[in-house]
């Protein structure tokens, strides 16, 4: 999975960040995935741009693992569209996945600039 | 499987809705953010990156890859199939061959030695036989013993005495034919532990003297005599004019617990008097004649039933000393032994005893063939791998693993080994009916189960399985080595060649012995053919006919082969006529007695001379065109009340001080007789068995027959038109006798030597198929030696080779390799061929005809094989050859 700064410096992304970053995205409530892309770019002010298509990949892998259920259904303009929720194993993922992130940053901040 | 089909195409669908929505709401985002709607669907695809990929990519997470991938594969692998459709057509028929063959021999094999009687639980039946003095186990025993054990043992839930009828004239709802009977007691079913398929079957209470006589049909007779009728039961059938009720019919798979015989009726024992007119020898506990079978109860070894019933029958042979005089009787109870054996596969068969090792044999030399085929497709997708290089090469470059394209590459040699096998099978089933109808040459109903079990289909699995990887992964190894330098036109490495060299190699050798072996078995059936025997047996004709199927027994039954005898030599076109009880060539009877005196010298029991005996009427030796060394034949005045006489064979005159004619021979305690006469020796009832003592008794002597006669004429004209003349004759004298077993003693032979017949005509027939797939795979090896090396042969021809000069290159480097096969093959066939000699006759395994005649065929071919494609070479235009690239 590549993500893209705004001068096209390449980094990888770290993996399982974004299905992390799904999780997240439905944490708020029922999404479909355009609405989840949507989201991640508005989130990082445009800073992070997943290509769109790399997230359906990762939505169905999410639902195999049963961390996601997903349901058909009418958005306000009338269109039919799959929309993802989170699980009560999805929750629970995303809780742990939260604090193993919120340590790595931690840990990577205090090697990069140490005290 | 539709339900998967069914999900995986909605899956599909919901992902392509899926990926339609986001774009068109991508599109409405960017035109409402004031983009044309052309950029805007544009920019919506590039920012959602490439479509099929990331469908690819989703459809992995569903986790069908791997089906999918071979279902790929699969269909990659039936396209490249159609497109070669002579290598293919040619492959599958090969390994069709291949493994229907081994597969059809294994059915047999399965049939006759390892399937386990379809009764319940196999595992717990016993067979018993008694051994003494060191001898050979002997299933018959005597009865008060069998009764004994019956009585006493704790060890067995069950067991059964059982002796067979082999002709019955049975007769029901007004006509007749000859059916085989078993006489059993009363536990048989119970013990075996049958359901009926209708009525009911025997139980003890039937065995008991006194009791109304019943009979059970076998499945297979009840539909074939009576349409499978239900009506059956209750309904009365005669045998041998004495009345039985039929009760029941035995369940479908069962055909008796002897292999290869199969009787259409089983009666309590006690009904047997009323067939056969004979009282039973309940009482004699020296006389051998029932079969014992027993099943052990759970948790008891062979080894604790074996000493308890042993310490039974050994008390009551003991305890019968006292009622007889014979030394031969004590020296019986004091030796013999019970020998227990399992009893899964059911008693002692002649059939299994008779074609186990030949089977076993042939599946050896098939699984051979079924290799060579598979090294010879091994050598065609080794070459074919050459021509795909390319393919391969590409493939490789474009980044599939090399995992990936062994994959695809076995899927198509797979795909070659299921169609082969699923054709082989149905070869197998087709034709293991027809090997079994070749191998007993038993007209009508098989009394053998062939239906393909889990063993048959395990087995051609794996056969298939085997077959596959030996010709599938080596070239699929080989193929994908990364061809990192390939370039057109480059010469291939030196290992290639030298693996195409050795497959041809190995292929020539297997063929060799395979060849060989078939030389072999010719060699030894035209050995048997040409035996002397003793006897001339071209116009003989021989027919059976048995009084006591109409109920005629005693006197009245001599008094009526006799004149049956008298009409025979009326019937135009017989020269002469005459009796005997055993045929020149017998599968029915081997008789033996033991000679206690041979002119004045007295010989102790021990010293006694054991002979075959006959029963022969007048004018027999003329008949068989066996000439008289000295003396007479019988000349017909022969009778119970005229002096006994005996004639006796070559070998046995040598026993005798001068002439033998006049001198006395004694025949066990009390038989003394006068010679009249010594026959040129011939091969007792086997052409296979040596000349031996033999003694001919007067057949018409007899006050009662002991056994029904085998009429025996010489013939002018034909076989057809003397057999319906001599069943006039015989109808003549009682309309009711029914003639069996009417044969030529050419036909009689023949089917003698039906396991030799078996053996070579299959080896014959695979031998040659192993010969053609040597020519093709040599013929492949060089014409793709040729083409590979065209512009080199090209280059050599314009540079001044001579045309004949690059066809001696080729045919050298193809004769260097059949040689070396050759040589192998020699040598492994001087080993290996040893497995063969029990089953040859007078022929040596290393027999040098057999052997020269395998070398030249090979020989032939190869050059055949190696010339269409040296002629090409020499052929080649220079400037065509080197203009190729």
């Amino acid at each position: 999975m590549v993500m893209r700064g705004r001068d096209d410096n390449r980094i990888d992304l770290l993996q399982g960040t974004l299905d992390m970053m799904i999780l997240r995205a439905l944490a708020w409530g029922p999404q479909h995935g355009h609405g989840i892309g949507l989201w991640i770019r508005t989130t990082s002010d445009e800073l992070l741009q997943v290509e769109h298509g790399s997230l359906y990949p990762a939505l169905h892998r999410l639902l195999r693992q049963r961390l996601i259920a997903a349901e058909w259904k009418v958005t306000e303009n009338k269109q039919r569209a799959k929309y993802y929720r989170l699980t009560p194993a999805g929750k629970k993922q995303l809780t742990a996945a939260q604090s193993r992130w919120d340590q790595l940053v931690a840990v990577v901040a205090r090697v990069m600039r140490p005290a | 499987m539709w339900r998967w089909i069914g999900r995986r195409a909605r899956n599909e669908q919901d992902l392509r809705d899926e990926i339609q929505f986001h774009l068109a709401e991508e599109t409405k985002l960017r035109i409402d953010a004031g983009a044309p709607e052309d950029d805007a669907a544009a920019a919506a695809r590039r920012a959602f990156g490439n479509v099929p990929l990331v469908q690819e990519r989703t459809r992995d997470t569903w986790g069908y890859r791997a089906l999918e991938t071979t279902w790929q594969d699969v269909r990659h692998g039936l396209r490249l199939l159609a497109r070669y459709r002579l290598f293919a057509a040619f492959s599958i028929l090969a390994l069709a061959l291949g493994i229907g063959g081994t597969t059809a021999i294994f059915t047999l094999y399965n049939a006759i030695v390892l399937r386990p009687l379809p009764v319940h639980d196999p595992g717990g039946l016993i067979t018993l036989a008694i051994q003494g003095g060191g001898g050979r186990a002997n299933s018959f025993m005597p009865y008060p013993q069998f009764e004994a054990m019956r009585a006493k043992n704790q060890t067995l839930s069950g067991i059964f005495a059982r002796t067979a009828l082999p002709s019955l004239n049975a007769s029901a709802q007004g006509a007749s034919d000859i059916a085989s009977g078993l006489a059993v007691t009363g536990d048989y079913h119970a013990t075996l532990g049958l359901q009926p398929a209708l009525g009911r079957l025997l139980s003890p209470s039937d065995d008991r003297p006194g009791q109304a006589n019943v009979a059970v049909l076998s499945h297979a007779y009840w539909q074939r005599r009576f349409g499978g009728s239900p009506g059956i039961i209750g309904q009365t059938i005669s045998l041998n004019r004495a009345l039985f009720t039929i009760v029941g019919v035995e369940p479908k798979r069962f055909f008796g617990v002897t292999m290869g015989v199969a009787p259409d009726f089983t009666i309590p024992l006690q009904g047997v008097p009323d067939v056969s007119g004979n009282r039973l020898p309940l009482q004699a506990a020296f006389a051998t004649w029932i079969e014992v079978m027993g099943r052990v109860r759970p948790g008891v070894s062979l080894a604790a039933a074996t000493t308890e019933l042993d310490g039974i029958f050994r008390q009551t042979s003991l305890a019968a000393i006292a009622t007889t005089t014979s030394d031969g009787d004590a020296k019986f109870a004091r030796d013999v032994h019970i020998v227990v054996a399992s009893g899964a596969q059911g008693g002692v068969s002649g059939l299994r005893n008779g074609y186990e090792e030949g089977l076993r044999l042939l599946l050896m030399i098939l699984g051979g063939v079924l290799a060579l085929a598979s090294l010879n497709i091994a050598a065609l997708l080794l070459s074919r791998s050459e021509a795909r290089k390319q393919e391969i090469a590409i493939r490789l470059a474009l980044g599939a693993s090399r995992t990936r394209v062994i994959r695809q590459l076995l899927t198509e040699s797979a795909l070659l080994a299921v169609c082969g096998g699923a054709l082989g099978l149905w070869l197998a089933w087709r034709g293991s009916e027809m090997l079994l109808r070749l191998a007993t040459s038993a007209p009508g109903a098989l009394p053998i189960d062939l239906t393909p079990d889990f063993r048959t289909i395990a087995f051609a699995s794996g056969v298939c399985i085997i077959s596959c990887l030996v010709f599938g992964l080596l070239p699929a190894l080989r193929g994908t080595v990364i061809v990192g330098n390939f370039s057109r036109g480059a010469v291939s490495p030196r290992g290639r060649r030298l693996l195409d060299r050795s497959l041809v190699v190995s292929q020539t050798a297997l063929a060799l012995v395979i060849v060989m072996c078939a030389g072999l078995f010719i060699r030894s059936l035209q050995k048997l053919w040409t035996q002397e025997t003793g006897y001339e047996r071209s116009h003989v004709l021989m027919l059976s006919i048995d009084a006591g199927l109409t109920g005629t027994r005693g006197p009245q039954a001599l008094e009526m082969y006799r004149r049956v005898l008298d009409e025979l030599r009326t019937i135009p076109g017989a020269r002469s006529a005459s009796v005997s009880t055993v045929r020149p060539v017998s599968n029915s009877y081997y008789l033996i007695d033991v000679v206690t005196q041979v002119g004045d010298r007295r010989l102790t029991q021990e010293a006694g001379i054991r002979v075959a005996y006959n029963q022969l009427g007048p004018g027999y030796f003329a008949t068989t065109g066996t000439p008289m060394v000295a003396g007479r034949e019988f000349d017909g005045r022969e009778s119970a009340g005229a002096p006994k006489v005996v004639i006796v064979s070559e070998q046995l005159a040598r026993q005798f001080t001068g002439n033998p004619v006049g001198q006395r021979l004694m025949i066990g305690t009390n038989d003394a007789r006068e010679v009249v006469g010594v026959a040129a020796d011939t091969r007792y009832a086997r052409v296979k068995d040596a000349p031996r003592a033999v003694v001919y008794f007067p057949y018409f002597e007899q006050q009662a027959p002991r056994f029904p006669p085998s009429y025996i004429i010489k013939y002018s004209g034909t076989a057809e038109e003397t057999l319906r003349a001599a069943g006039e004759a015989i109808a003549r004298v009682d309309p009711a006798l029914v003639p069996f077993n009417g044969k030529t003693l050419e036909t009689q032979t023949r089917e003698s030597f039906a396991r030799e017949r078996l053996l070579a005509s299959l080896t014959i027939y695979f031998g040659a198929f192993a010969w053609l797939l040597v020519g093709i795979g040599l013929y492949g090896l060089t014409a793709c030696t040729v083409a590979q090396r065209g512009r080199e042969f090209g280059l050599r021809m314009a540079l001044g080779a001579a045309p004949s000069h690059v066809r001696w290159a080729v045919l050298r480097e193809s004769a260097g390799t059949v040689l070396t096969g050759l040589a192998i093959g020699s040598a492994v066939a001087l080993m290996a061929l040893q497995v063969v000699r029990t089953q040859l006759y007078q022929v040596d395994p290393a027999d040098p005809a057999a052997m020269t005649g395998a070398i030249v065929a090979l020989l032939a071919l190869s050059c055949c094989a190696a010339f269409i494609p040296a002629r090409r070479a020499s052929r080649i235009d220079p400037m065509a050859a080197l203009r190729q690239d």
